[in-house]
């Protein structure tokens, strides 16, 4: 394997430990705490907002109006099951979180795309069913729908 | 409307800098571009500044440097295209007369934030859910794996060819060697299919251009087209994948700017932080259709002695990415290029140059930022 990449982990090491940043990265990695932007679960659902003109499902609170439409807009229930459009497996560590953990683009049945943990670290196929089953630290994990 | 011209160039060397100021990379970066655009500092009536991570007021620090105080200056972030979205505000302002000397310039200073990648943003929805950069283009390029039929060895050619051409670039923070597919692929794992060897690393570095009008220099390049666009939804409802829609939109307006079609661009810089990133990339400007852009490395069309050769600098891959620097260090490439004054990285055709800087990681939208310019050398 070429040399070249080990240049940046060795000299990176511990560079910027501890230092204040402009970035926020939270107080899971380390940082002051912020206004948590992820989605929500409750009581079986994922909350957010949907469209009263065009049915747009987006899983925020608090938007003003449609991001589509400009029409106005409600808070709505979406269903915990939907299809993956892709996943992922990190492995690298990132924040508090430890490899190898699975990520996955979940679109939610007549909702929204959301982000999503997967319960078991793995890259699944696309199309492939899944069920929001609860969270960790706040992120909404997904797993297989038939277990 | 005045035509809008490239004056100069200029760049910092790119690596890891921490016992640097920062503000040093950019006067390495400027006093270059003054140099190369055959300016004196006092003929520069404003300043554009593209940089992510700042810090706040390196601007003007590297101001009082240069003693170049008094006239406008405002710093611009769009993530990775920051750079190139400074240089477009002074594209437009010169094109529109209000200013007639403009220097743009591109920072970043990473090495003494992160001390490994880029730490995710916790303001942001899927950056609070812990998706890292490459995690983000590692979703496309399963998407491109399972949609498309594309191979993990036609991703590892991406960065096969960009290391081979980061070789011959002496300001690049990665030239110790150039990998193989198999070595590729076989690098460490970092988002599944994304190896280490297909991730751009984390630089320090600046760049500079220098944009006025037409001043009757053939040396100058004429800007035959600047466009940005912002993110749009991306969403559900779409079969792209996330930053494809983007390019393309910034690509159709500027193709028509310019009055030419993709085929008749000779060389091309384009947003390489990861090896899928040149693919989407490719098929949104044009050069191959969809599903089809991992073909243009393996079949030899974007080597630098192919037929479109693109990022001939290594590009991000090798040179390295201090994201507000790297549309300012593409554009200084393209310039080194067009100019035919490339060294050994110099490309057969350089009459038409494109380049192409895509920044984004906000959740839901399909890119923050992206910007296309379209170059020519006069004849």
């Amino acid at each position: 394997m070429p040399s070249d990449l080990g240049t940046t982990r060795r000299a990176a090491s511990e560079l910027g430990v501890g230092r204040p940043t402009k970035r926020r990265p939270g107080a899971a990695a380390g940082g002051l705490p912020v206004a948590d932007p992820r989605p929500v679960l409750q009581d079986g659902a994922v909350l957010g907002c949907r469209c009263t003109v065009c049915r747009y499902p987006v899983a925020q609170l608090g938007i003003p109006w449609c991001p589509v439409c400009y029409s106005p807009v409600v808070p709505d229930r979406f269903a915990v099951s939907g299809a993956v459009w892709s996943s992922t497996v990190v492995a690298i560590r990132v924040g508090a979180l430890r490899p190898p953990f699975g990520l996955a683009y979940l679109d939610l049945d007549d909702g929204p795309r959301i982000l999503v943990r997967l319960a078991e670290p793995a890259v699944v196929t696309i199309g492939t069913r899944l069920i929001i089953t609860g969270t960790d630290s706040g992120d909404l994990l997904a797993a297989g729908e038939a277990s | 409307m005045i035509q809008p011209m490239l004056w100069g160039v200029g760049t910092s060397a790119y690596g890891l800098f921490p016992e640097r100021r920062v503000e040093s990379l950019a006067w390495d970066a400027i006093a270059e571009a003054v140099r190369d655009a055959g300016v004196t500092p006092g003929q520069i009536d404003a300043v554009i500044v593209g940089s992510v991570f700042g810090p706040p007021g390196v601007a003007t620090r590297v101001q009082h440097g240069l003693g170049l105080g008094g006239i406008p200056m405002w710093t611009i972030e769009n993530a990775c295209a920051s750079g190139t979205s400074a240089y477009h505000e002074a594209v437009e302002a010169v094109r529109l007369g209000r200013f007639g000397c403009v220097l743009v310039l591109g920072v970043d200073q990473m090495s003494t934030l992160f001390s490994g990648a880029i730490v995710p943003e916790a303001t942001d929805p899927e950056g609070a859910a812990s998706l890292p950069l490459p995690g983000l283009y590692a979703l496309q390029a399963q998407r491109y794996l399972g949609e498309f039929g594309v191979t993990p060895e036609q991703l590892a050619a991406v960065a096969v060819k960009n290391k081979r051409n980061g070789l011959d670039n002496p300001r690049a923070q990665l030239r110790a060697a150039a990998p193989t597919v198999a070595e590729v692929l076989s690098s460490r794992m970092i988002a599944d299919p994304l190896t280490l060897l297909q991730c751009c690393p984390t630089s320090d570095g600046a760049g500079a251009v220098i944009v006025g009008p037409d001043r009757g220099n053939r040396d100058d390049l004429r800007i035959e087209a600047s466009v940005t666009v912002s993110g749009m939804l991306w969403d559900q409802r779409g079969s792209d994948v996330w930053g494809y829609a983007s390019v393309a939109r910034a690509a159709e307006k500027a193709f028509a700017q310019a009055g030419r079609t993709p085929a008749e661009i000779d060389v091309l810089e384009v947003h390489d932080a990861f090896t899928i990133g040149e693919i989407i990339t490719l098929e949104a400007l044009g050069l191959a259709p969809r599903g089809k852009g991992a073909e243009l490395a393996p079949s030899g069309h974007t080597a630098r002695d192919g037929a479109q050769p693109v990022n001939p600098s290594g590009g991000l891959l090798s040179r390295g990415h201090p994201l507000g620097a790297t549309g300012t260090a593409q554009l200084a490439e393209i310039a080194w290029q067009l100019r035919g004054r490339a060294d050994a990285r110099q490309v057969a055709q350089h009459r038409v140059g494109l380049v192409e800087t895509m920044g984004g990681s906000a959740a839901g939208m399909d890119g923050n930022a992206c910007v296309i310019t379209i170059l020519s050398a006069q004849q």
